[in-house]
């Protein structure tokens, strides 16, 4: 048992990182895409 | 200190070469997007304070996560097993999303701002404006010079490069990329330094786990930790880890100007979704890379040379891929490049704002163009000193426990100010100078403790422990619960910390520096008949640059998108 929680404790953090990556990606091409239909640079 | 290069896998000369060139390239590629024939200087400051969610979660989780942060991660888990990590990056994320209460605060008194220090300076006068400012400047050359010498080191290492040569190749890319549009560079890079980080981690640490045995690791190697490593809720963790690091990242959040930068730049609506976005990205990604110390513990490995700063290169060279090592490699500049950037952007902002800005041309007569000169010159000037520094091997890196003791003596007067309209410059002052008075000799165990010396010092630090809990609570919950949750938290702490609690010097210090301020700043502010109008603040801080926005327009030779 612990060295199932132990893999799931090591293992985790990865996932965690993915979906914030995924977030951040999917909040950036909406930015991306609204500065272009606004016609202004992205920063 | 460095071990043989023989005990590491290296790269071939030519796939650095192109790793290197790929991710400067790129960068360099971004930023020339973007770019505008005459930049603005506002803009090349804060960007126009109007950042949206992608590109500033992108860029709050980059700067936080730095090369040193990995590896002090890594170190934490080898170290104090396995709840070292979550007592480095839990505690080091959680900070981001306590700040964020007063962010919201210091954009609405101070919409326009570019550095903390410029709004200290409408609020209180030039004392307290150049303590911040002067810490900071102090504070990012260390950390430019520290990501510059891990650089160096990571190349020396996985490659047949040496350290100069691999300081000089880091420092001249960040520069290049950096250099002419400033903060704006440096936000717009940060995506991708942050794909490239996060992206890596998502896939190394897996792989080395499965490559290093996967679970069976933790049965054979159960007995290479002792039961205080194996023990998730380990005192000496906590004490020795956790604890330091939570009155330190505190400190470090609020009187940073890399985050502070972030904070105006950001759209104000958007502010509490970055900063909630940046604690996940940065806590699971640092923890995530602790992970790795925590193997090598189990898998009873010896940090090569006896430097804990090799664990993570030798855990990626003795378990990776080659072609893994690569992305290693890049996961490791990006983390550093992306602090490194915005050091430079931090410090070209406080040179232009806080020194030309304010003190040498004044705010009226300030040239916009003599500001991104200014700004583009310490740009340069910053990153030769950081050369300098990181070439000599000089130990920068001891000054600073100073910046981050002026920064837990800055806590308190720094946030009273945004909320307490009796604060004034001379109490702000004089309370930051004494905290620092007090935490040198007990950090640095001048006095002997063993006394009633000791005691004294004790009741004082659990005072800052009251502090830092009321702190925490008080941007979300409000004054009444702050002052709860302070003495509950202190008189809950006292009984356990009086008598012992001088012994931890690092964490007694920084909790001295905490309270000694906090105690000042009250007691000469309470009986106070100053009532700072906040208002001013908006009317004191604007922007430097009034060139119409159709001028910026017109001179954008390349825009995004189009």
């Amino acid at each position: 048992m612990a060295t199932f929680f132990l893999t799931l404790y090591v293992l985790i953090w990865p996932l965690i990182v993915a979906a914030t990556l995924f977030a951040i990606c999917k909040g950036f091409f909406k930015d991306w895409r609204e500065a272009r239909q606004e016609g202004r640079t992205l920063i | 200190m460095t071990p043989p290069g023989e005990d590491f896998y290296q790269l071939s000369g030519w796939t650095v070469i192109l790793l290197l060139v790929l991710f400067y390239g790129g960068t360099l590629l971004m930023s020339a997007l973007i770019g505008k024939k005459k930049e603005n200087a506002d803009g090349y400051m804060t960007a126009g304070n109007k950042i949206g969610f992608g590109v500033s979660a992108a860029s709050m989780t980059a700067t936080w996560i730095w090369a040193s942060s990995m590896y002090a991660s890594a170190t934490a888990g080898y170290t104090y097993g396995i709840s070292g990590p979550i007592h480095y990056g839990l505690w080091g994320a959680l900070m981001i999303l306590f700040i964020y209460p007063f962010g919201r605060r210091i954009r609405k008194v101070a919409p326009k701002a570019h550095t903390l220090a410029e709004v200290m300076y409408a609020r209180h006068g030039r004392s307290s404006q150049l303590m911040l400012a002067g810490s900071n400047i102090v504070g990012s050359l260390i950390s430019l010079t520290s990501n510059f010498i891990a650089g160096g080191a990571l190349i020396a290492l996985l490659s047949p490069f040496s350290f100069s040569q691999g300081i000089i190749v880091i420092a001249a890319g960040v520069l290049l990329y950096t250099l002419w549009s400033g903060f704006r560079a440096s936000v717009l890079t940060d995506f991708a330094q942050v794909v490239a980080m996060l992206g890596a981690v998502v896939v190394i640490i897996p792989a080395v786990f499965f490559a290093a045995g996967g679970p069976d690791m933790f049965e054979q190697g159960a007995q290479n930790l002792t039961p205080q490593q194996s023990n998730f809720f380990s005192s000496d963790a906590f004490l020795n880890q956790g604890a330091p690091y939570i009155a330190a990242v505190l400190a470090y959040a609020i009187g940073n100007q890399t985050i502070a930068q972030r904070l105006f730049a950001v759209r104000e609506d958007l502010i509490k979704r970055t900063f909630v976005t940046a604690t996940v990205g940065y806590g699971a990604t640092i923890i995530g890379v602790g992970m790795l110390g925590v193997m090598a513990l189990y898998l009873g490995l010896s940090p090569a040379g006896g430097d804990v700063n090799n664990l993570i290169p030798q855990m990626a060279s003795t378990y990776l891929h080659p072609l893994l090592i690569g992305v290693f490699l890049i996961m490791i500049i990006g983390a550093l490049s992306s602090t490194a950037d915005s050091d430079l952007a931090a410090l070209s902002s406080i040179m232009m704002a806080d020194v030309y800005g304010q003190n040498v041309a004044g705010k009226k007569k300030a040239n916009p163009k003599t500001m991104l000169l200014v700004g583009r010159i310490t740009m340069i000037v910053a990153t030769a000193a950081a050369l300098y520094f990181a070439s000599g091997q000089m130990n920068i890196l001891d000054l600073l426990v100073f910046v981050g003791a002026l920064w837990g003596a800055l806590v308190f007067p720094v946030i009273a100010s945004f909320y307490w309209e009796k604060v004034t410059n001379k109490a702000f002052t004089i309370s930051v100078l004494v905290a620092l008075a007090a935490f040198i000799p007990v950090r640095f165990e001048w006095l002997p403790m063993d006394g009633a010396l000791g005691i004294v010092t004790d009741v004082v630090a659990v005072i800052g422990i009251g502090v830092v809990l009321g702190l925490m609570c008080f941007g979300f919950f409000g004054l009444k619960a702050a002052k709860i949750i302070g003495a509950v938290g202190a008189l809950a702490a006292a009984p356990f910390a009086i008598g012992f609690l001088h012994d931890y010097a690092v964490l007694s210090g920084s909790l001295v520096a905490y309270a000694v301020s906090t105690l000042v700043c009250y007691f000469m502010c309470f009986r106070s008949g100053t009532s700072f109008d906040f208002d001013l603040i908006k009317q004191r801080i604007g922007d430097f640059d009034q060139r119409p926005e159709t001028e910026a327009a017109e001179a954008a030779t390349v825009q995004a998108g189009k």
